[in-house]
């Protein structure tokens, strides 16, 4: 390790409601690759967003190459020489890779774009980084693993002196790990400062100098890598004091019936032979790290995506669901992560929102019964407390807490017996929040029965009976609530197969 | 503001109806007003029932296309096809009728039927294929019209007259009906009972609330366990109806129809629809307003031609119009996202 080439000092960074960056610090050194590690929220992204000049920040200083510095955008960062490698690539996909790397400062002839000196200026670079990818290739045509040597390149070209990679290695095979793997120690070799974030325990001891890992925003604190054991970083990400009491143990008797049984689900990467079990009147917490795979499993499940094998038993029953609408015949409903793409919509009223699901049973003939609709409607704002002026009030007009309400009610309206939260809490502020709680463990007192997907691990043990751990698209762990820990409960989440 | 939103009456009819129905009447009367300025001729006087009626004409079977396309554009999608649609189905009914001469009554169900057949074609088309609106639209626009001219041998097709032997001209009554002296716009009548059965399906049963809702949010109503694919069919398959019955008011106007033409009556259609506050992204959709906004086409077009201006005016100003119309929506949607 050379010296420091970057610093980050008192990075301090609040949006309204949510103190992100809580004066933390980071250093890179020329010739280390250094690992950024938190679980989802912890502030990671935020904070590069914050040194690549996308959000400004608060207080505390960046110095980069011995200057203090201040990005106003991603533009300024790169000409300064820190770039990032986004886990989703931006790449064009029908131009050639040449004309990828080159995009924006394009070699010209006259007044004709040079496109033989930018395959011949590509092919340098990549002779220069040992990767073999034909310039002239389409883009779109790569795999995904070439696609980010490209990213890479680009960066590389720009003259870099850091770069971040962010998750790099999601998306790859072990093959294509192992050649990212050698780039990046080359990248090292020649006193590049890397940033490496990734929630994979293996790779951080493989690849990596030094450890930085934050939490809730706040910094943890720093690590040499060889020093260090795997639970050592655990603890250090997990390590909250956890205010609200989490559950101790389950109600559910342990021969309570099984009302939704997935055996050996299939749906692409992300959902790959997953199997668990639902009881009357529990909560199963899902739970793991972002890209897990959870929301694609429930996706599946109800039939929101299509699954490729695997077996659905309601109650007993073996059930056939290809689509939502058999989902839903089978009494399931699927509270989704993404409130307003997937679950209500805003410019419609609360009443029109309510029936959705419904709407067969408010008919009078031909024509719907406006009456019954509204009686049903405020019958359910009533129950659920929904703050607003009508039922015939649109739902763009309700805050957060009150929208998910009404997606709530949608599915009680339903008299759906299995009921998919997911991300139940997101976009919510905290009163809202542990009324949503209240009304989970009303729904199970009465017999429902919840599979709760959360990122939140305060979330997961305040109410989950039992958990499942997913990582990487298939169940690594699963829990009761008497033996769950944060370190166990992280231990599994970062368990590559 | 705050006044007219607790107006019962305004919230029920809704405040843009009351805005489009205040210009159309403006409108009638600058026409009232220029017709004898600009053109010295001693016809030119628009207030008379003759240039209301003549209005009338185009008014009916423009009013039925719009009222379909409504509900296509309800959905988010759009139909280009409507206007060959409404000459194919014009031109195959009425091959039959003259030259193999089946009876008029199923000559004009074989008009409905044509245009139902291409809505079906392209509402699952566009569902359950996933084709775009736009060119699923495009492409059977061209089909249409290619058919159209296969069917009747690129021939011009003239329906029967009035007083024709045959006895078959009756149906020319349903655009206007002589009366004694007086000549009553039957099709008037008959459209805006067409509005309301639209407006009631759009409003008041299922069909129309998913309609509806699918623009807003399709992935939602999908969600929540619904047939969005059936629906949408559906609105296509209203729209292709329409333009089957807007068939037989096109020939109970002109009689003749020449094959492979029609497509200007799709922009026609789309812009009384889109005028009427209709909105391109789907969601929302005014019945009311669509029909006004068609009266305000045929309104300007009489206007113009009594001004003895060129029908090329009236597209001039249409095509502003929509602009103008299309920009507001937008800037109203953004401001409330």
């Amino acid at each position: 390790m050379g010296d420091v080439i970057l610093t980050m000092k008192g990075i301090d960074k609040s949006f309204p409601g949510v103190h992100a960056l809580d004066h933390v610090d980071l250093e890179v050194r020329k010739g280390e690759v250094h690992a950024l590690m938190g679980e989802n929220g912890a502030g990671k992204s935020t904070l590069m967003k914050v040194l690549t000049g996308i959000y400004s920040k608060d207080s505390g200083t960046i110095t980069f190459e011995g200057r203090e510095v201040e990005f106003t955008n991603p533009r300024e960062a790169q000409d300064a020489g820190i770039v990032i490698v986004h886990q989703e690539l931006n790449m064009l996909g029908h131009l050639t890779v040449a004309q990828n790397i080159f995009i924006g400062r394009e070699f010209m002839k006259g007044k004709f774009i040079d496109d033989r000196k930018m395959n011949e200026e590509a092919r340098k670079l990549f002779d220069q980084l040992g990767i073999d990818i034909d310039p002239t290739e389409t883009m779109s045509r790569l795999t995904v693993g070439k696609q980010q040597m490209c990213e890479i390149a680009k960066a590389i070209s720009h003259d870099a002196k850091v770069i971040i990679f962010d998750e790099p290695s999601a998306a790859l095979t072990e093959a294509e790990i192992e050649e990212l793997f050698k780039i990046i120690r080359d990248l090292r070799e020649r006193q590049l400062g890397i940033v490496y974030i990734s929630h994979r325990m293996d790779e951080i001891k493989v690849i990596t100098d030094r450890v930085t890992v934050m939490r809730d925003g706040g910094y943890v604190g720093t690590l040499i890598t060889k020093d260090c054991t795997k639970e050592d970083i655990i603890n250090m990400m997990v390590g909250r004091v956890i205010y609200e009491d989490p559950k101790t143990e389950s109600q559910v008797a342990k021969d309570a019936p099984v009302v939704l049984k997935v055996e050996h689900l299939n749906a692409g990467r992300m959902v790959q032979d997953v199997s668990f079990e639902l009881r009357k009147g529990e909560i199963l917490g899902f739970s793991g790290l972002m890209g897990a795979g959870r929301t694609e499993t429930m996706r599946a499940l109800f039939g929101a995506d299509p699954k490729q094998s695997g077996d659905i038993y309601v109650n007993g029953e073996k059930v056939d669901i290809k689509s939502p609408k058999d989902a839903v015949r089978h009494g399931i409903g699927y509270l989704s992560e993404d409130r307003k793409r997937f679950g209500i919509i805003v410019d419609k009223s609360v009443a029109e929102n309510s029936t959705m699901a419904t709407l067969d049973e408010y008919m009078k003939g031909l024509f719907i019964d406006k009456k019954k609709e509204n009686d049903v409607a405020q019958k359910y704002v009533d129950i659920l407390k929904t703050k607003t002026p009508g039922v015939d009030q649109l739902v763009v007009n309700l805050s957060g807490g009150n929208q998910q309400k009404v997606v709530i009610a949608k599915w009680l309206v339903r008299n759906c017996d299995i009921l998919i939260f997911d991300e139940p809490t997101r976009g919510i502020d905290v009163g809202a929040k542990s009324e949503i709680y209240h009304l989970m463990n009303e729904l199970v007192a009465e017999g429902k029965s919840i599979i709760m997907v959360s990122s939140e691990m305060t979330e997961i043990l305040r109410m989950s009976d039992r958990i499942v751990i997913m990582c990487e698209g298939r169940k690594t762990g699963e829990l009761g609530i008497e033996e769950a820990t944060q370190e166990r409960i992280m231990h599994a989440a970062t368990l590559r197969n | 503001m705050d006044k007219i939103k607790e107006n019962a009456f305004v919230k029920k009819v809704g405040f843009n109806s009351l805005v489009l129905f205040c210009i159309l009447i403006l409108l009638y009367i600058l026409f009232a007003v220029l017709v004898p300025i600009v053109n010295s001729d001693a016809n030119a006087n628009f207030v008379s029932w003759a240039h209301i009626l003549s209005a009338m004409n185009y008014a009916c079977f423009m009013g039925f296309l719009s009222l379909g396309v409504t509900f296509v554009i309800a959905t988010g999608g759009i139909d280009f096809s409507i206007g060959p649609v409404m000459f194919c189905a014009a031109l195959i009914a009425g091959y039959q009728l003259t030259m193999k001469e089946w009876p008029l009554a199923l000559c004009l169900v074989l008009c409905i039927l044509v245009g139902t057949a291409f809505g079906t074609l392209n509402g699952l088309l566009v569902t359950y294929l996933g084709l775009p609106s736009f060119i699923t639209s495009m492409a059977s626009m061209m089909i249409a019209k290619g058919l159209g001219s296969v069917c009747t041998k690129t021939q011009p097709v003239s329906w029967p007259q009035l007083s024709d032997a045959s006895g078959n001209g009756w149906y020319r009554n349903l655009v206007r009906t002589q009366i004694g002296d007086m000549t009553f716009p039957t099709g008037l009548v008959i459209l805006v009972i067409g509005a309301v059965i639209c407006a009631i399906i759009l409003n008041k049963t299922k069909a129309g609330r998913y309609i509806l809702c699918i623009g807003s949010n399709r992935e939602a109503v999908r969600l929540s366990g619904v047939n969005t694919k059936g629906w949408e069919t559906l609105a296509y398959i209203l729209c292709g109806t329409l333009a089957g019955i807007a068939a037989i008011f096109y020939v109970g106007v002109y009689t003749t129809v020449q094959p492979g033409l029609g497509d200007t009556f799709n922009n026609e259609a789309i812009a009384g629809c889109v005028m009427g506050g209709t909105s391109m992204t789907g969601g929302v959709a005014s019945i009311g307003g669509t029909l006004i906004g068609v009266l305000i086409m045929a309104l300007l077009q009489e206007g113009i031609m009594t001004m003895g201006l060129q029908i090329n005016y009236q597209y001039i100003i249409t095509g502003l119009i929509v602009l103008v119309v299309v920009y507001a929506d937008l800037r109203s949607r953004r401001r409330r996202n």
